[in-house]
């Protein structure tokens, strides 16, 4: 049923791609957008370069989604919020500062070896522990709160770090991203790892259901007994924790940490969760679309050297795909307002 | 009401309090202006961020003369910020009531117009390096602002390239990573790559691509090349260390670390020591220990007379420096005199480094 002014609305742009929708099983369809905007994506590039379905390649998309894909899982539970967390590349540089410094290194005489992959884990979700508390009990909106924690985690670690690179010389450490097991590289077995945690608590535990809650509307989900507040500190821990994981990844693959270890992943995460289906109003989408929008955007850049696309245009052709994405999965039609 | 009077009151009484507090500040910031009249000029530093290893040295260098020459330091940090970057630069000068020396990397290029009008007016020396508009001439300022340095981009992108092809037998492919496309930088480094190109016809650049600087962006680039690529890419350029750092260890994710040879511009040190492992095969460094001291040099002797920037010739006041090449000939010497220990600088080789005047 739809109401007048719903029709008044509509308009052509908004109406073909959504007659096409319904014929095709509406919002069945669109929910199952991005897969098909994957595979379609996956196919192009494949006739363009065959390489591209090479194992080895795959093994190199797979590495690089890792560290976005860790990202990413944190993210989306505070987008299902209908929150935003800004704090990422803050808690990320963190992260990787922390195991860094405790690890065998080039700076310090500290070899905790595997301590300090635990502390920077605990570190991260410190991280978003106190976002989560700032946001609740002083009441500050989540934008704001984690753009402060952003800065906090970046200070940070430019004033642990003397502001210079410092190398990760820890061996096992660095078998995170040089170590290979059955092929893949332990960082995707740790991203995968990360996936499965995050699904299950997205739909089999109390928290995920709560969060999902929060984001569809608070007020019912607080007059139906959620705790709103212990809910959103849980969830911006978990978020510092993914983050937390995700930095360890980052330092293990380049081999060292530096200020600006995440700079670019906030923009980068952001784009994977929306391309994903996952909306920015919170309550609607989930961690299995954040993995295929993670794909998505791994694939597209894989493609675009692949494909040999000058680096000038590049950027604008990132800027279509997601316009295009998100057109696609996004129910326009459904949307009340649009700002 | 009683409560309203009191309140009304005691914003009158807060704002005298403010007025006399403001008076008394304006009278003390006086006083030592007359007083440090006669003192020694404070040195100061504007630089971009301490979070990036080129900066951290940058200051270093400029501390290191700062004692050496027995005066005080302060190091400006903009963030990226020009405002501020201008801001703290007028607050030095009316702190100092002029009599500073200015060693300023501007944030971006029109910053530097403001801060030598305003070191001109206050009568404080300053010397600029990367940044300044083409139309702005230490000339222009006399006897204030004493230099411009810069490092010639083409020179360093060309060197690094002719290495490259060297190590790699003079044929064959490469990639080249090169910096955020605006930036000049970036511009001039390519510029000297497609110099050596042309001289090289046996060499082909497979692909061009840009990692902004970075890497991070640098180590999924080089995944994604190798794919297209695969074993044709015998060398690798970039227009950073920190991008050639990128490529290194994705290379080393593939076991190539040390097989396909990289090149880089900076000196940063993960670049000397893929030098002395033979990862890398050379990169060039501009030197901010230099560049963070000798800038201080240049501005204190011409504040002191030592020499009178209106008599020294144009390539003195506007020049390239000149770039130390770390290559595998010379990393360990470089190693122990850079690295190990300080580097020791000849603070009164003035124009030692001059290679030349800026081309317009």
């Amino acid at each position: 049923m739809k109401s007048v002014s719903d029709i008044e609305r509509t308009t052509l742009m908004t109406f073909l791609p959504g007659r096409i929708a319904t014929v095709f099983g509406g919002r069945r369809w669109r929910s199952l957008a991005p897969l098909a905007v994957l595979i379609v994506l996956c196919m192009l590039i494949a006739i363009a370069n065959p390489n591209f379905i090479e194992l080895r390649n795959l093994v190199r998309l797979a590495n690089s989604a890792a560290v976005p894909l860790t990202l990413a899982m944190g993210l989306t539970f505070i987008i299902l919020m209908g929150s935003i967390d800004l704090s990422v590349e803050g808690t990320l540089s963190v992260s990787a500062m922390v195991v860094v410094l405790l690890a065998a290194n080039d700076s310090n005489g500290n070899d905790y070896g595997w301590w300090a992959v635990l502390a920077a884990v605990i570190a991260g979700t410190a991280m978003g522990f106190v976002s989560g508390l700032v946001q609740t009990m002083l009441r500050i909106p989540s934008f704001m709160a984690t753009l402060g924690m952003w800065f906090i985690g970046l200070g940070l670690s430019v004033y642990m770090l003397g502001g210079s690179a410092i190398r990760l010389n820890d061996a096992t450490i660095r078998d995170l991203a040089l170590h290979r097991f059955l092929g893949l590289p332990l960082a995707v077995w740790v991203a995968t790892g990360a996936f499965l945690l995050a699904a299950v608590i997205q739909y089999h535990t109390k928290l995920g259901r709560h969060i999902l809650a929060i984001g569809g509307d608070e007020d019912v989900a607080k007059l139906s007994g959620v705790n709103v507040v212990r809910v959103r500190i849980t969830a911006f821990a978990l978020a510092g924790f993914f983050f937390g994981i995700s930095g360890v990844l980052a330092a293990a693959q380049l081999g060292q940490s530096h200020a600006v270890i995440g700079d670019g992943r906030l923009f980068a995460a952001v784009t994977a969760v929306v391309v994903g289906g996952t909306a920015l109003t919170g309550g609607e989408g989930g961690v299995v679309n954040t993995l295929i929008g993670v794909l998505i955007v791994t694939v597209l850049a894989n493609g675009m050297i692949l494909l040999g696309i000058s680096p000038y245009i590049q950027q604008t052709v990132q800027g279509l795909m997601i316009i295009a994405a998100v057109a696609l999965s996004l129910d326009r039609m459904r949307l009340r307002i649009v700002k | 009401m009683k409560d309203k009077t009191s309140f009304t009151l005691s914003g009158t009484v807060s704002r005298r309090t403010l007025m006399m507090g403001a008076t008394a500040g304006v009278a003390a910031l006086a006083m030592p202006k007359v007083l440090r009249a006669q003192e020694k000029p404070t040195l100061v530093t504007s630089i971009r961020s301490l979070s990036n290893p080129y900066h951290a040295v940058w200051k270093t260098g400029a501390e290191a003369y700062a004692k050496w020459a027995g005066l005080e330091h302060v190091t400006l940090v903009s963030e990226g910020n020009s405002e501020k970057g201008i801001a703290d630069i007028k607050a030095m000068l009316a702190k100092t009531g002029g009599n500073m020396v200015l060693n300023s990397d501007p944030n971006d290029t029109p910053d530097a117009r403001p801060i030598v009008e305003a070191c001109a007016k206050a009568g404080a020396y300053v010397v600029t390096q990367w940044n300044k508009p083409a139309d702005l001439h230490p000339k222009d300022f006399n006897p204030n602002y004493v230099s411009h340095i810069e490092f010639d981009g083409i020179a360093s992108g060309k060197t690094i390239a002719e290495i490259l092809f060297k190590t790699i037998g003079g044929k064959g492919g490469i990639v080249a990573l090169g910096g955020l496309i605006s930036t000049t930088a970036a511009i001039e480094r390519k510029k000297g790559l497609d110099a050596a190109l042309a001289a090289n016809p046996d060499i082909k650049l497979l692909d061009f691509q840009v990692a902004n600087w970075k890497s991070t962006e640098a180590f999924d680039l080089m995944g994604n090349l190798l794919t297209r690529f695969g074993d044709d890419i015998k060398g690798i350029w970039a227009a950073n260390d920190d991008m050639g750092s990128g490529a290194l260890e994705a290379l080393r994710a593939e076991n190539l670390a040390g097989k396909v040879p990289i090149v880089g511009v900076d000196g940063i040190k993960t670049a000397v020591d893929a030098v002395r492992t033979g990862e890398f095969a050379c990169t060039v460094t501009s030197d901010p220990f230099w560049q963070g001291g000798m800038g201080l040099a240049i501005g204190y002797n011409a504040k002191i007379g030592k020499f009178d920037p209106v008599k020294e010739p144009p390539e003195h006041r506007e020049f390239y420096g000149k770039a130390v090449l770390i290559s595998h000939d010379n990393v360990e010497e470089y190693y122990k005199t850079n690295v190990d220990a300080k580097p020791e600088i000849d603070w009164n080789d003035l124009w030692g480094r001059v290679t030349g005047a800026i081309r317009t």
